[in-house]
């Protein structure tokens, strides 16, 4: 089975029409068209440090912030989730953990992982890394549990001065590094997967030193 | 694809516009504005940034770095970054980021300490902080005078605050009065002011506190102003009524101050003035009069002499003036001063430079003056008796002409130090100490013992009944006796007698005219005889008397008490005696042989026999020699009556050894009873038989 791109043809993501190499715009949706996105690299990658940069500082600030009327109270994620591993409920901290600590990282990892396969050829499967990336695409959303939980919680939990729980510094670079990461799942152009899939020998032209990006220029071009 | 071979119309082909960026990615622009954002931040947020000022304190209770707040006029103007020690441990500083808008105020002149919630008896204060934490506050004042970096912390709020007006004062207490940290100043029962922190002077004599009267109630405060404790209660029951009277629950409880303006014309107070607090309303009342005690001069003295005596408050006298008070008393040793290790006494006078009369201002430094001038001629401190009896001591201070030269010598935290002279007390005391060692010294008790037994003797003896009853007997017997002599028969007895010698003149004449004058003669002779024996009988009546005297003196001499009774026994058995009807009878007898002597003689003459007057002068003789008989027996009845009295003397006299006196004593008086019979029935006898007389038989 052949690509689009394979037989010098560009298909519209968005009616699936397939057109001549060289059109811009969809002949029949009008949209704007290209075999490959160029910058989808360069976009995965930009989402992805924000992601990350994010990501840091979500970590490192408490999440939230427990006021009750005699003590103040802030954790972080991890604090948070080790804290109640340490009152037992092992339950709880494991799916804190899983959605703050693992699903996030293991995005990015999986992330950087499809763009250096994609920049300097696959080292498994094309098969296993759409697999990778649709898991990507679904499951991001998910890490907002964590600030979904801050966001009920402190809205529910407002007795004045008696209990008082707001949400923490943290809470927004957390829900900014999940955006950025999503978005950044959402630039990666899925079919760069299979560029490099089909030409798995070592003799496929790949020049070193340029991106696929500029690749696909010189074949667009 | 079969519609690519079916030659499919050529699509319009456009080709993508060119952008100068196109090789990158316009998303860039998105991390990139992130990068700004985050640079911009960080520069804001550094050229916001205050100073940092160390602020150290004792302790850090409460304070945690990034929390605790500073505060000014209850505005966070500042946050502690960090907490940690001085150099050696000895402190905690405390760093504090303040904010950059009063940084420039926060200059010399700024206050810290740490706001914590604190339960007295004024009230609760700080109370927020028990939910929000301690917070530092700092005060400074509202002139920008360069940032200072380093402070140190106070340990409690200062007890002026920055919107507070008013005057500080400096209140100065004995030890009579106590001064609470914190205790509200009362005006009319208003809080106008309140006590800060309480210290010790420096001379350790009293107790002074900061305080501070608010505005406007300071202009209340003059120099005539005076200050009194109105801590506690007081209770008085008088003629209205009981009162109680205390100020207020806190005083009462935690102690307070009040004043009052008792006289006009004072001054306005310099702030920081010295203010004495009286125990009272009454002490500070009197102070007025007596003088402000405001500003004293504080002076050591060391007497060579420990003499007690000396107490706290004993006067301190100039020229018999009391200028001042003995603050305190201590002992001293300085081996190097004096060369010895003997305690030396010091005290502490404290003199009203007022009391002194120099003129111009009287302050601690013009009395010190004046006293050093003084001194210098000879001036000196010595101790002096107040009062004999107790030794009470006071200090005098006197000129001692001649004295070595010396001057007040300053000693630096002691305070001047005045030099003294020998003491002036030692001598008396001594002597009255001496005095009253003698007295003690006396044997009084044993006096006083032996007067009481002396005296409870006397009145034993005077009570007694026999000494009471002795003179009434007495008197009885001489009673009785004057009665024996008085009764008619003794005293008809002359008459009868003359009567009975007329009759023997008659008879006489008769005879002489018988001539028979020579038997006349005799039976005159034989009757002169009879005569005699009465006399003789009559002059051993005051025999009888002396010796009833002797007796009376007997009883005085023996055992009194016990005799009393037997005495009184024998002299009414004596009386009862001489008051028997045949002791009476015996004159009558007499007088009763008389007249029948008479009756005879008138018949001898009327019968006229003379042939048988020779017998008749003979048995006249005979009844002459009878009676001058009967007669010779009354002497010796007398006599008997002597000898019975003699014994019954003896007998009392030898009483100790015989107790029945009293027996023997009536047996010997019932024989002077019958002898005395003896003489009635003789007389009785006589009378039934007057012829006997004559006849002999």
């Amino acid at each position: 089975m052949k690509t689009a791109r394979e037989m010098d043809l560009i298909g519209c993501k968005r009616c699936t029409r397939v057109s001549p190499p060289g059109t811009g715009v969809c002949p029949r949706c009008g949209g704007k068209i290209n075999s490959r996105d160029p910058k989808s690299l360069q976009k995965v990658m930009a989402w992805w440090v924000l992601g990350l940069a994010c990501y840091i500082p979500g970590n490192l600030y408490p999440m939230l912030e427990t006021k009750t009327l005699v003590s103040s109270d802030s954790s972080t994620i991890v604090g948070g989730a080790v804290e109640l591993a340490h009152h037992g409920a092992w339950g709880v901290a494991f799916i804190i953990l899983l959605a703050s600590v693992v699903i996030p990282v293991g995005k990015f990892v999986i992330i950087l992982g499809l763009v250096i396969g994609v920049h300097r050829g696959p080292q498994v499967s094309d098969d296993l890394r759409q697999k990778l990336y649709e898991v990507v695409e679904y499951i991001g959303r998910w890490s907002m549990v964590d600030v979904f939980v801050v966001a009920v919680l402190s809205s529910l939990v407002q007795l004045q001065t008696l209990v008082n729980i707001s949400p923490g510094r943290a809470s927004i670079f957390f829900a900014l590094s999940v955006v950025f990461t999503m978005l950044s799942a959402q630039s990666f152009d899925s079919r760069l997967i299979w560029d490099t899939g089909r030409t798995p020998d070592p003799a496929d032209p790949q020049p070193e030193g340029t991106g696929p990006a500029g690749t696909e220029k010189e074949r667009t071009a | 694809m079969t519609q690519t071979n079916s030659a499919p119309p050529p699509p319009p082909v456009k080709p993508a516009k060119k952008s100068p960026f196109r090789r990158i990615s316009i998303i860039w622009l998105v991390p990139l504005i992130a990068l700004v954002a985050v640079l911009g931040v960080a520069v804001k947020t550094y050229l916001d940034q205050g100073p940092l000022i160390e602020i150290s304190f004792d302790n850090a209770t409460g304070i945690s770095a990034g929390s605790t707040e500073l505060h000014y006029r209850d505005v966070t103007v500042g946050v502690v970054e960090d907490v940690g020690f001085s150099d050696g441990l000895e402190s905690v500083i405390v760093s504090v980021r303040l904010h950059n808008d009063v940084a420039e105020y926060v200059d010399d002149t700024a206050q810290f300490w740490v706001v914590r919630p604190e339960v007295t008896a004024q009230g609760v204060s700080g109370l927020a902080t028990v939910l929000s934490g301690v917070f530092i506050e700092g005060i400074w004042d509202s002139a920008p005078g360069g940032l200072v970096e380093k402070f140190t912390g106070l340990a409690d709020a200062p007890l002026q605050r920055l919107n507070d007006e008013g005057v500080l004062l400096t209140l100065r207490a004995g030890s009579d009065v106590s001064l609470t940290e914190g205790a509200p100043i009362v005006y009319q029962g208003l809080n106008v002011g309140k006590i800060g922190k309480t210290s010790i002077s420096q001379d350790g004599t009293t107790a002074e506190a900061q305080a501070i009267i608010f505005s406007p109630h300071d202009r209340l405060v003059d120099t005539a102003t005076r200050f009194w404790d109105t801590s506690g209660f007081s209770f008085t029951l008088g003629a209205g009524g009981a009162a109680l009277d205390f100020t207020s629950i806190a005083s009462l409880i935690s102690g307070g101050v009040t004043f009052g303006t008792l006289v006009s014309g004072g001054e306005p107070l310099e702030p920081g003035a010295t203010i004495t607090v009286y125990a009272d309303e009454a002490t500070a009342r009197a102070s007025v009069f007596s003088g402000d005690e405001g500003e004293t001069l504080n002076l050591s003295a060391v007497f060579e002499e420990n003499i007690a005596g000396l107490s706290v408050g004993a006067p301190v006298e100039l020229g018999g003036l009391n200028i001042g008070r003995v603050n305190s008393l201590n002992g001293l040793v300085d081996a190097d001063r004096f060369g010895d290790n003997r305690v030396r006494l010091v005290a502490t006078l404290s003199i009203r430079p007022g009391k002194l009369g120099i003129e111009g201002d009287q302050t601690e430094e013009t009395a010190l003056e004046f006293l050093s001038g003084r001194v210098r001629d000879g001036l000196r401190a010595r101790l002096a008796t107040t009062s004999i009896l107790t030794g009470g001591l006071k200090v005098e201070l006197i000129e001692v002409p001649g004295a070595p030269p010396a001057e007040i010598e300053d000693l630096g935290d002691a305070g001047p130090r005045i030099p003294t002279t020998a003491s002036e007390v030692s001598d008396v005391s001594a002597t009255a100490e001496g005095v009253f060692q003698r007295i003690n010294d006396l044997p009084v008790e044993e006096i006083m013992t032996q007067a009481i037994n002396l005296l409870g003797n006397i009145n034993a003896l005077i009570t007694s009944d026999g000494v009471r009853s002795a003179p009434e007997n007495l008197n009885g017997l001489l009673a009785d006796a004057r009665g024996v002599v008085n009764s008619e028969g003794v005293r008809a007895l002359p008459g009868q007698m003359n009567e009975a010698i007329d009759q023997l003149a008659t008879l006489i004449e008769g005879f002489n005219e018988a001539a028979l004058s020579e038997r006349l003669g005799k039976a005159l002779d034989d009757a002169a005889d009879a005569a005699k024996g009465v006399n003789s009988a009559v002059e051993g009546v005051p025999d009888l008397i002396a010796r009833i005297e002797g007796v009376a003196a007997n009883i005085e001499e023996v055992a009194i008490d016990k005799m009393a009774d037997q005495v009184t026994e024998l002299l009414t058995t004596v009386d009862s005696f001489l008051n028997q009807q045949s002791t009476r009878a015996l004159p009558e007898s007499l007088s009763g042989a008389l007249d029948e002597l008479g009756a005879v003689l008138v018949q001898l003459r009327e019968a006229g026999v003379v042939e048988t007057a020779k017998d008749t002068l003979n048995s006249a003789s005979n009844a002459a020699d009878t009676f001058a008989d009967a007669s010779r027996d009354l002497p010796r009845l007398i006599e008997q009556a002597r000898l019975v009295l003699s014994q019954a003397g003896t007998t009392i006299e030898g009483y100790q050894a015989n107790n029945g006196l009293g027996r023997d004593a009536r047996t010997a008086l019932r024989e002077v009873e019958r002898a005395a019979q003896a003489v009635s029935s003789l007389a009785r006898a006589i009378e039934r038989n007057p012829n006997s007389l004559l006849t002999g038989r």
